[in-house]
């Protein structure tokens, strides 16, 4: 069998080597459509692939500075040509007219100034609806452009504020580098001031010293004498009064011998009562006298110390005679960085609300037409393609009589069946290679970040446009029925797999009936790798349903295959 | 060279069939024919269309599965071992079964590679048979690029490349001119001569009197007749014929009275005339009776008895009668 195989497979090639229009339907014919679909429907993607440029007319009532950058922002875009025109009724004849040219954009009078004011500024556009697509695709980059424009005059605004926020804290920084010397200044003049005020401060210590020691001397002296002249009246009075105290107390010594007296004769009395001494009534009591130490001491000279005032011993003076003090000096208020206040100023300035797209898959945001045009035309030629090189291969052959040659040979109908689905096969997959490599050279497209990965989804669908192909051989039984049964088929599968257009185009019960075709996965594959930038692993699933897909078709085309292969033995 | 067929008695059997059947539907298609072919011997199989000559062949060639009967080709029985049985085997298709778009070299290469040949063999081999067929110098040309006789001739070559011991050929010199009909002769008969058994498919009586040692006539699926040329002839015991064109037509009953002289069955075409004789030297009388008799005689020629009078004969149809061929 796989002798068989491989002849069959080498005879495969053989044939295509000399079928030109085989070849031209493997190679030229898809990068022909590919090239016509991206440059005819790249507007579907928002991108305008080609040379020929989209007109957009302007009419600049503005005639100032503004006017002027926003024609020159639109002119940047090579897939535009700025079409000047003075007033709106010329634009309206161009835009009804000329191809190319679906709208119009009205740059009103003192644009510039509003604009430069601060104030909003508001373009007419005025569209031709039936260009409604044209001119949406445009409407997105005009919308960009505005974005952009807007964008960079707050920059600019910025960057000036910037600049003069610069320039005013190199103002105040010098303002802020004077105040700290003028701080320094007084704080050397506060330094000197106390320093003055010490040496004051001892001086009138020292003095006030002087004095008060020449001040004390004086008066030392002038008690003295006072207290000299007090001593000598005092000490008379004292001698007069001590006498008359002696007198007193002589006095008193002759009292207390007459109560001693009297105590006797009381006592005789009573005595000479016999039985009624006590109706004697007591005699009143007799003031004792005072003591003899204490009347002693009335006779005892009244002795002055001889006191001096003696104010040699320094007085306690405080030490210092305290100046008052200085207020209190503040410290000098700290300089402040003026440097991040202004920046602060200037990055706090109100921003521009804006949106910028990105994939959110990590991929470019910004889609090339032919991502989606290369493998999607890839596959729907690469399945017209099969039905050419097995399922017409197959009729032609039996019609020819060498398939019945080749059974007579002793080729099996397996290897036969094994070597020109597996030649097909990998001319299936040289062909989806061709073409990524032809749109990866001619329109730019995306490989993806493993561009080796596509290889997995355009092995998995060649395989099942194969089998496809077989089981249209199987159902159509002559040759003029292959194509158009067949063709019906792949182009019925390509449209809804969305190889022509993304599958959210199309409407739920479309999308769930494009779940069971191979086109819808694999393009899913393909779109992860090339679009999403998605790594290889999100190949696997799709591929592996594309591949499982393709040995449904097999299995299919196996059991049909009986249509094809009625020999003896087979 | 012609075999004799007494030669070949001893020449081992390498393609047999025996009481094969086939039906399409209510349609016998092949009834319980059998027939042998020796190593060296050419068959001829001669039926007008429809006689089941392509459903036989097919049925040899393991295109179709018989209802019932048994084939054997080189001894080996077609049940047991198909693929064994095929290797053995040569089959020239009657449409031109070729790769159009490949060369010729390309074409013969592949089948003979197919056939289990190794790479070297099979380039030795396809020089080999394009050289037979006359094609050596055309070895390279695309298939489509060759008349229509050169691409007989590669058909031809295709069938036979891997030195096949039974070599089926099925009408092979079908719109073919004179040139490569005679190259197809010469390479048969030389096949032949090297031992393989030929079993020829025609319906071209004069392809089987010129080529074949033996042939089987038939008609509506069956073996009307068995044998060497000269014993069919001899079977259908007829005698020589006499065709004679007139510009203007004698009166009736002109060869009246003539022994044996009878009038065969009317031509469309009234001017013409067919009648068997029973000798030749009933000529001459004939073309004075004709002239005496007010006819202007245009031409006339004379007619050996052949396969296609035995099969008229046999059959009570002409071999060309216009049938769906199957």
């Amino acid at each position: 069998m796989l002798r068989t195989a491989w002849i069959i497979f080498r005879n495969e090639f053989r044939l295509l080597a000399k079928d030109r229009a085989a070849l031209f339907m493997l190679a030229l014919a898809p990068l022909v459509i590919i090239t016509v679909a991206g440059f005819s429907l790249g507007n579907i993607y928002g991108v305008r692939p080609g040379s020929e440029p989209y007109y957009i007319v302007v009419v600049d009532d503005d005639h100032g500075r503004f006017g002027r950058a926003f024609i020159e922002a639109i002119a940047r875009d090579h897939s535009v040509s700025v079409v000047p025109v003075a007033n709106l009724d010329e634009a309206r004849t161009i835009v009804g007219g000329r191809s190319r040219a679906p709208l119009c954009i009205v740059i009103p009078a003192k644009a510039s100034g509003e604009f430069a004011d601060g104030r909003d500024v508001h373009l007419a556009v005025y569209i031709d609806p039936v260009k409604r697509l044209e001119a949406g695709s445009i409407e997105l980059d005009l919308d960009r452009l505005c974005r952009e424009v807007t964008s960079r005059a707050h920059e600019l605004a910025r960057k000036r504020m910037t600049e003069q926020a610069s320039h005013l804290r190199d103002q105040l920084l010098v303002a802020s580098d004077r105040m700290k010397a003028a701080v320094a200044q007084l704080e050397q003049l506060r330094h000197q001031f106390e320093r003055a005020r010490d040496t004051a401060q001892s001086e009138v210590n020292a003095q006030t010293r002087q004095t008060v020691d020449r001040m004390k001397a004086e008066i030392t002296l002038r008690i003295n004498r006072s207290v000299a002249q007090s001593k000598t009246i005092v000490e008379h009075d004292l001698a007069v009064r001590r006498e008359a105290l002696i007198a007193v107390s002589r006095y008193l010594e002759q009292l207390q011998i007459s109560q001693y007296d009297f105590e006797r004769w009381l006592a005789e009395l009573k005595a000479a009562a016999g039985s009624h001494p006590s109706q004697i009534p007591p005699p009143p009591q007799w003031p004792a006298p005072p003591s003899e130490a204490q009347l002693a001491e009335l006779s005892k000279p009244i002795e002055f110390p001889n006191q001096r005032v003696d104010l040699s011993s320094p007085i306690a003076l405080p030490d210092t005679i305290l100046l008052p003090r200085l207020p209190e000096l503040q410290d000098p208020p700290s300089t402040p960085d003026f440097s991040a206040g202004i920046s602060q100023t200037a990055s706090t300035m109100p921003g521009i609300v804006g949106w910028q797209e990105h994939s959110i898959t990590g991929g470019d945001a910004k889609v090339n037409a032919f991502d989606q045009y290369v493998p999607g035309f890839g596959i729907t030629f690469l399945l017209i393609d099969m039905l050419w090189g097995v399922g017409v291969g197959l009729i032609d052959e039996r019609d020819w009589g060498t398939l019945a040659r080749l059974h007579i040979s002793g080729a099996s109908a397996s290897g036969m069946m094994l070597g020109k689905l597996t030649s097909r096969f990998l001319i299936g997959l040289a062909q989806m290679i061709l073409l990524f490599g032809a749109g990866w050279l001619l329109f730019g497209i995306s490989l993806g970040h493993n561009s080796w990965a596509l290889l997995f989804p355009a092995a998995a669908i060649s395989f099942a446009a194969a089998a496809f192909s077989l089981v249209i051989a199987c159902l159509a039984n002559t040759r003029d029925a292959v194509l158009p049964i067949g063709a019906m088929a792949a182009l019925a599968m390509s449209a809804i797999g969305g190889c022509w257009w993304p599958l959210d185009f199309e409407p739920y019960w479309m999308r769930y009936v494009a779940l069971g075709m191979p086109t819808t996965w694999s393009m899913a594959a393909f779109n992860n790798l090339m679009i999403r930038g998605l790594d290889p692993s999100s190949t696997a699933g799709p591929a592996a349903v594309t591949f499982a897909i393709g040995i449904g078709f097999l299995a299919i085309g196996i059991l049909g295959s009986s249509r094809i292969y009625r020999y003896v033995g087979q | 060279m012609m075999t004799d067929s007494c030669s070949l008695m001893s020449f081992p059997v390498l393609i047999e069939a025996v009481l094969l059947r086939k039906s399409y539907g209510a349609r016998l298609a092949v009834d319980n024919i059998s027939f042998k072919v020796k190593a060296g011997e050419i068959v001829g199989l001669l039926g007008p269309n429809g006689a089941g000559k392509t459903t036989s062949l097919s049925i040899l060639a393991t295109l179709i599965a018989p209802d019932a009967g048994d084939i054997r080709i080189a001894g080996i029985d077609l049940r047991a071992a198909p693929n064994s049985l095929r290797r053995k085997l040569g089959f020239v298709p009657q449409s031109i079964a070729l790769y159009p778009s490949l060369s010729a070299y390309q074409n013969v290469e592949t089948f003979a590679r197919v056939h289990g040949l190794t790479r070297r063999e099979a380039d030795a081999r396809s020089i080999e048979a394009l050289q037979a067929v006359g094609l050596r110098d055309r070895a390279n040309d695309p298939v489509w690029t060759l008349s229509g006789g050169m691409k007989r001739r590669l058909n031809l070559a295709c069938g036979m490349v891997h030195r096949p011991l039974a070599l089926l050929l099925d009408e092979p010199t079908v719109g073919v001119d004179p040139q490569s009909r005679e190259g197809i002769f010469t390479t048969i008969r030389a096949v032949a001569d090297s031992g393989v058994a030929v079993l020829y498919s025609t319906h071209y009586m004069e392809e089987v009197e010129r080529m074949c040692d033996r042939a089987l006539l038939l008609d509506q699926g069956k073996v009307v007749a068995e044998g060497t040329v000269a014993q069919l002839i001899e079977l259908a015991g007829r005698h020589p014929r006499m065709e004679i064109v007139f510009k203007r037509r004698p009166l009736s009953g002109w060869y009246d009275g003539l022994p044996g002289v009878i009038e065969l069955a009317p031509a469309s075409d009234e001017s013409k005339i067919t009648l068997e004789l029973t000798n030749l030297r009933q000529v001459s009388e004939l073309l004075e009776r004709a002239h005496n008799a007010g006819g202007q005689l245009l031409e006339f020629a004379m007619h050996s008895p052949n396969l296609s009078d035995a099969f008229i004969t046999l059959t009570g149809h002409a071999l060309r009668d216009i049938t769906t061929e199957i």
